[in-house]
């Protein structure tokens, strides 16, 4: 096979800091070759430089042995590399067809040539089996869906070099297998694909070479069919890997949440709540698996206090009646919140990190003077180190905006945060949705903990393995109603499975 | 109803000729605003273009050419603004509020200038007016729509190519992408600074074009404080007008239709304080604003600073 991409001695500097450092990378025709490595590793930040939206402090760029400079995203374009991004670059206002074709320049005409342009994209639909809605607006669409155009958009210019980053942390297993096919015949027209992903059974069952990066330098090259999933999780983590397994509890303490009958927009079937009744006892994890937009948004808001209920009742540990539904009444109430979305109600992005560790006790003594009229940033500044040791937040100070850590971190921020009050009540909602093995097993830890310190868990997750393995009861949402509940200890796998598509 | 009926045509005359200058400014502003850039300095640029027009026309006796040097001069003082807001990164309000501050302040020195050297050069020429035979006779309407002066039919002109632009044209695409999320323009290859350079430019001047109308075509003289919060109402009808060339064009008439009220009112109720009639057009654009204003939030960049690596 020939050589398709060398990237040799690259280094990224951001400020004082180096995400990348002297990392070198091969790939040849025709084939998936994955990047492993911890959040923050500098995954991303390798494939920005080789699209050309962050310009190296150092290194070389070939392709097909010619050294290229990728000065910006246009160059990289011509040279028919495309990527995904981890985070859509997608214009929401603007359907489907017009964000694939914007800024192509195959047309000599200034006006748009749409008509034209839709056969085209219409015929790699078919080729690739793509199932895009080309004329809805991107807000209106699924996730999933999303995913399909910004692949579009890299098919439709023709690449020769795709990248996708991270593209399977939102996608359901179903929609995951759609992707791989999608992947395998483009490989098999000898295209090239950069893979990223934390999740080592996709890396497994994918790629065909792997290189690992850790703190920002390229520690091997390995051929997966020489190797082992735990062998590349020791590169990746540069020790040891070892994962827990937890004892289930079988008998929990006292309810410390009830649902009784409840209803929210019922009539909506990807958003709604429809008559559910569970009960959340304390120290228990209840899971509830099921497929993304099944109601799991709107039970989440239910639980933090965001929305309150059509009809039903909601009641409190000692069987009262909840009836004031605001997220300040939960807090004091004793609630910890790790939410779906950590950039958009985890995080304020740009404010520092100790900020972000304190925000929910500014107004306490020991953080100010007068309810919160005077901040003590001695007392703030010293908790946060004390926090980032704990908790392992990988940044360079503890005044870094919380934006600018890489997303396991910015989730250790939220989980120090949340957990540093003893919370009653846990609501962890997706907590390792784009996280390494590392930083996923330290979260998961510390979920036990709470656990078995008598809080009560409520873990809404679409990884169903995660479920299986922090659950010790696992409950199913479809539609907005419950399939049923089954117990955590041997769950009945097969049976919770059906139950998670309907039946 | 019969006295409204009597004074329509004033009405609507004045709705036409107060639209103009709005109409252009806002226009400028759709540019800047769908390329991610909210130009609160439309105020300032086009006290500029209004003075830097006004001069220019007197002195060389060609009111075209003052208009052209006026645009060209609104464009320099955009440029600033650009300079600052997308090569520097500084906050788009408080330059913008430096815009409005500065740009009517040198004009002042200029008229100063101009005028204190030669009292003659206090008023100016204006451009005539041309009926479009045939149509000008429609009853109400005619005169008020089709006995504009040229700059007036051009300002209309511009609507229906702007809008086609936005709609029809890649440039058009790309340009929006730009305000709506420039980074991921940028990955597709498209040039996000040329694209708000461009921006500031064509805002530059289209608002100085709106501030040129005012000495050219509406009145003879220029005064300090002549633009008299039109670029603040241009702001708000592009907010109005959903930054669309259509609605900006819709907007800009309902302003001008209650401006034309007022003056009606005015002559109408002579014991009545003048003040009182004059603030119509700016308390239904607080009104309008009320309404309007916020369900869609516009180009979701806009106002927003952008570097590539940032994150
Ligand atoms: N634009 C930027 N400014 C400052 N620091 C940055 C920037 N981009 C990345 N970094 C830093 O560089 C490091 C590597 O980040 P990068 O996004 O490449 O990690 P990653 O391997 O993709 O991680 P993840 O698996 O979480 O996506 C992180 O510590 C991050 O904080
Ligand atoms: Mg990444």
């Amino acid at each position: 096979m020939a050589e398709l991409l060398r990237m040799e001695g690259i280094s990224k500097r951001f400020g004082s800091f180096y995400a990348n450092q002297d990392v070198s990378l091969q790939v040849e025709e025709g084939e998936v070759h994955t990047l492993l490595g911890e959040n923050g590793a500098g995954k991303s930040t390798l494939m920005n430089i080789l699209i050309g939206l962050y310009q190296p402090t150092e290194g070389k760029v070939y392709m097909r042995g010619q050294e290229v400079e990728i000065s910006s995203p246009g160059v990289a374009v011509a040279h028919g590399i495309g990527m995904v991004h981890q985070h859509f670059m997608l214009i929401d206002d603007m359907t489907g067809l017009e964000n694939i074709i914007l800024g192509d320049k195959r047309h000599k005409s200034a006006r748009l040539q749409l008509a034209e342009d839709r056969k085209t994209v219409e015929e790699i639909q078919e080729r690739y089996g793509l199932e895009i809605d080309l004329d809805e607006k991107v807000s209106d669409m699924s996730i999933g869906m999303q995913q399909r155009v910004e692949i579009m958009k890299v098919l439709f210019r023709g690449a020769d070099l795709l990248i996708l980053d991270e593209p399977t942390a939102v996608l359901t297993d179903l929609e995951v297998q759609g992707l791989f096919d999608i992947m395998r015949s483009l490989t098999a027209e000898g295209k090239s694909i950069i893979f990223i992903s934390h999740k080592m059974r996709e890396v497994m069952a994918i790629s065909d070479r792997v290189t690992v990066l850790r703190r920002g330098r390229s520690i091997q090259t390995l051929r997966v069919a020489d190797t082992t999933e735990q062998e590349l999780a020791d590169l990746m983590i540069g020790q040891k890997f070892q994962e827990n397994t937890y004892q289930k509890v079988s008998a929990p303490g006292a309810p410390e949440l009830t649902l009784k009958d409840v209803s929210w927009h019922p009539e909506v079937k990807h958003g709604g709540l429809k008559d559910v009744s569970l009960t959340l006892h304390k120290g228990e994890v209840l899971g509830v698996a099921g497929i993304d937009g099944n109601g799991q948004s709107a039970l989440a808001q239910l639980v933090t206090g965001l929305i309150s209920p059509d009809s039903g009742e909601v009641e409190g540990p000692d069987g009262s009646k909840i009836a004031v539904f605001s997220p300040q009444s939960f807090i004091d109430a004793g609630l910890g919140n790790i939410p779906e979305d950590r950039n958009k109600m985890g995080l304020v992005g740009g404010m520092s990190v100790a900020e972000n560790l304190v925000l929910k006790q500014t107004a306490s003594d020991r953080f100010s003077s007068g309810h919160g009229a005077w901040l003590k940033m001695g007392a703030i500044n010293d908790f946060a180190e004390q926090m980032r040791e704990q908790n392992d937040i990988r940044c360079t100070s503890v005044n870094q905006t919380a934006s600018s850590l890489s997303g396991g971190n910015q989730q250790k921020v939220i989980l120090a945060r949340e957990l540093e009050s003893h919370p009653k009540l846990l609501l962890a909602v997706y907590p390792t949705r784009g996280l390494d093995i590392g930083a996923t097993e330290f979260i998961h830890n510390q979920i036990i903990a709470q656990r078995d310190a008598g809080c009560a868990v409520l873990l809404i997750s679409a990884d169903f393995d995660e479920v299986l393995k922090l659950s010790d009861r696992i409950t199913v949402l479809f539609e907005g109603q419950i399939m049923g509940t089954y117990t955590g200890a041997n769950p009945p796998i097969k049976e919770i499975s059906l139950a998670m598509a309907g039946k | 109803m019969d006295v409204f009926l009597m004074s329509l045509p004033t009405i609507l005359k004045t709705m036409v000729m107060g639209a103009v200058p709005i109409l252009l400014a806002s226009l400028g502003e759709v540019f800047s605003e769908r390329a991610g850039l909210v130009n609160i300095g439309l105020e300032g640029v086009m006290a500029i273009g209004a003075f830097v027009g006004f001069a220019i026309g007197k002195m060389t006796g060609n009111l075209w050419l003052g208009l052209v040097v006026g645009m060209l001069a609104g464009i320099a003082v955009n440029l600033l603004y650009g300079f600052c807001t997308v090569t520097l990164c500084a906050d788009q309000v408080v330059t913008g509020m430096a815009i409005n501050i500065l740009a009517p302040a040198i004009a002042l020195f200029g008229y100063n200038l101009f005028v204190g050297s030669n009292p003659a050069n206090a008023t100016g020429d204006q451009m005539a007016s041309l009926a479009i035979p045939g149509l000008a006779n429609i009853p109400f309407v005619g005169n008020a729509f089709f006995n504009q002066t040229l700059m007036g039919y051009l300002a209309f002109v511009l609507v229906p190519l702007v809008w086609y632009f936005f709609k029809n044209f890649r440039f058009g695409l790309s340009f929006r992408s730009v305000g709506e999320n420039p980074q991921a323009a940028e990955t597709l290859g498209i040039n996000v600074v040329r694209v708000k350079y461009l921006a500031c430019v064509l805002c530059g001047a289209l608002a100085a074009a709106g501030g040129a109308f005012l000495t050219l075509c509406y009145t003879p003289i220029y005064t300090d404080g002549i633009v008299m919060g039109r670029g603040f109402i241009a702001l708000a009808t592009v907010i109005f007008g959903r930054w669309s060339a259509v609605g900006v064009l819709g907007a800009s008439l309902l302003f001008g239709f209650f401006d034309g009220l007022n003056v009606a009112l005015q002559a109408q109720f002579q014991a009545a304080p003048v003040m009182f009639f004059k603030m119509i057009p700016y308390a239904f654009t607080i009104v309008a604003l009320l309404f309007f204003g916020s369900k869609h939030a516009g180009p979701k960049a806009n106002g927003k600073p952008y570097f590539r690596e940032m994150r």
